[in-house]
């Protein structure tokens, strides 16, 4: 008897079980995840993922240590809620989802990967929800993360909610609340981005549309005092409100002007929007080969 | 039962009709999709995967239809495509296992089939180059390599030798004809260039103006039996046409074409005839052959 063993057998047949579908669009979304964060690729294409992520954290870790540093009720009067968060890392959200987007869709359209990729089991609607799950998924590292980091430390500073119910509660509001920021980004920014097939052009269409639409409405309601529904077209003034409302904080607008009902009614209708237009784009398009 | 049936195939784009009617069947072995440039073959490699429905007629592929159980047939299926514009920034290991896995594969599996993929198509050493960063033929064997690493029953090859040299182009050819028979793997190989086609394929389909002109084993379509006698001759216009004079002085049908000089009728007093008249004109013999029909002559027969 020998101990001999065949380490590389080279190229041979499989007969293993295969994934389907739901194998194929995790394989996507995992892939485009990857890709759009530079890795396994040379390190330019590192540098404006890492520098957008890392911007959206540290105003976190700017107020945590602070809280840690200065006793006593700072925190309660200075530090900013985890709704109020978002307003310091909006650019943040702005720029990845300008950055992301474009950068998963466009290019499989300009180096026909497409093509590749619906020769796989993949449909024109399965890619399509991959790649969206992927834009949602990088998005909550900047919208789930830096909040969630400051409930962490907040927590083990004993300065956080108090009990298991209420730290659950705060959780789950902080979940939500980043899923709507990255639900409309990701819609809006993947509505754009079908759009065209250059990812410079679609990125700076969505760098534009999201501030365009909140400086125009707001102009529109405060300074020409037209009706305050108008700011239900505010793209990334909508979510923000949400997410004030989620945690059950007065908000930008204030429920008065527009109530809460009115805001899910605009969010949802914005996402379908997108959605359609994404659909529409692709269910055209002619992919040959 | 056949891999691929097509049967009153049609495919239209608006008013433009790509397909009117076509009809084939795909047998196991190597099969080539020939037509000219525009005849539909694009067409047809794309309805095969499910990219497109078909408008009337039939389409089966492994037994199912690729529109309505697009994921089951394409899980089967392997395919490269025409273009070279892969991702110039992906490493060709990682662009092979990403397809792999997209074909159903389990991560760790697909991650050493995509380096003997690789190493099969002759890229072992140079898997972890960028794609950006390799030539036309480097990118042509990644295609082949991210084809065949799902270990599919069928692979669609579009045009897999287009920008290679002759001897990338040989090279090529040599690795498909390899793989399907190594490996028995089925090969839909679509060209419109004739040698290459007749060189490694046991079946074609040719396609023109979006109608079937010919489909069936090469050796069917060619017909094995010589039809003639073809002479080449080391001689000038005029002599080349002397000797045919000879010839059809014995009642021969003979046509010339710069130094060569065809006879029909197979007997072989034909090769002593030939010999006779070019020793009566003291012209020297290149090659003297039985001629069969090639694949140019079907198609041009076909095409009309």
């Amino acid at each position: 008897m020998t101990d001999a063993q065949i380490f590389d057998r080279g190229y041979r047949k499989y007969d293993g079980e295969r994934t389907g579908p739901g194998g194929a669009i995790r394989t996507l979304v995992k892939h485009s995840v990857r890709h759009a964060l530079g890795l396994r690729r040379s390190a330019k294409h590192k540098v404006i993922p890492v520098l957008i992520i890392v911007s959206a954290y540290l105003p976190a870790v700017g107020f945590i240590a602070t809280a840690a540093l200065i006793p006593g009720d700072f925190e309660e009067e200075f530090l900013p809620t985890y709704a109020g968060y978002y307003g310091f890392v909006i650019a943040a959200i702005y720029l990845l989802a300008g950055f992301v987007a474009p950068q998963l869709l466009c290019n499989d359209r300009r180096t026909g990967m497409l093509g590749v990729y619906l020769a796989s089991p993949l449909s024109r609607p399965t890619y399509l929800v991959g790649k969206a799950i992927g834009v949602f998924v990088l998005l909550l590292a900047v919208t789930f993360g830096p909040p969630l980091l400051m409930l962490i430390a907040f927590s083990l500073q004993d300065s956080g909610p108090s009990g298991p119910v209420e730290w659950m509660e705060v959780f789950a509001k902080i979940l939500a609340g980043s899923s709507v920021m990255g639900l409309m980004f990701t819609s809006i920014a993947l509505a754009i981005a079908a759009t065209t097939d250059r990812v410079v052009v679609a990125t700076a269409t969505v760098l534009a549309v999201l501030p365009a639409s909140a400086i125009a409405t707001d102009s529109l309601v405060r300074d020409a005092e037209l009706s305050p529904h108008l700011r239900l077209a505010n793209l990334p003034n909508l979510p923000r409100e949400l997410i004030f409302r989620i945690h059950g904080e007065s908000g930008l607008w204030g429920p008065e002007a527009n109530p809460t009902w009115s805001l899910w009614l605009a969010f949802f209708a914005w996402v379908a929007a997108s959605v359609a237009v994404v659909w529409l784009m692709y269910r055209r398009l002619l992919v040959r080969r | 039962m056949a891999l691929v049936t097509a049967q009153g195939l049609v495919k239209r784009y608006g008013s433009f009709i790509a397909l009117n009617g076509v009809d084939f069947e795909i047998e196991h072995g190597i099969t080539g999709l020939l037509g000219a440039n525009g005849a539909g073959k694009t067409t047809v490699l794309g309805m095969i995967i499910g990219l497109h429905p078909v408008d009337a007629g039939t389409l089966t592929v492994l037994g199912k239809d690729p529109w309505s159980d697009g994921h089951e047939v394409r899980e089967r299926l392997g395919y490269a495509p025409e273009h070279h514009t892969l991702p110039p920034d992906v490493q060709a290991v990682d662009f092979v296992r990403h397809v792999a896995e997209l074909h159903g594969l389990p991560g760790t599996e697909a991650n050493t089939r995509a380096s003997d993929a690789m190493w099969l198509v002759g890229l072992g050493e140079e898997r972890f180059r960028p794609m950006g960063t390799m030539s036309t033929g480097q990118r042509q064997r990644v295609k082949l390599a991210q084809a065949i690493a799902h270990d599919p029953t069928l692979i669609l090859l579009d045009e897999p030798t287009d920008g290679l040299d002759p001897l990338q182009r040989d090279a090529m050819l040599d690795l498909i004809k390899g793989v399907s028979a190594n490996f028995a793997i089925d090969v839909i190989l679509s060209s419109h260039l004739l040698d290459e086609v007749e060189a490694i394929c046991d079946s074609v389909v040719i396609i023109g103006e979006g109608v079937t002109l010919a489909s069936g084993p090469l050796d069917e379509l060619r017909n094995t039996d010589a039809i003639g006698v073809d002479l080449e001759l080391d001689a000038e216009p005029a002599q080349v046409e002397s000797v045919a004079s000879l010839l059809r002085a014995h009642g021969l049908t003979v046509t010339t074409s710069q130094r060569r000089v065809v006879v029909e009728g197979v007997d072989d007093s034909v090769f002593d005839l030939a010999r006779d008249a070019c020793v009566a004109n003291d012209i020297g013999i290149i090659r003297l052959h039985r001629r069969r029909l090639s694949l140019e002559d079907v198609f041009l027969d076909r095409l009309g």
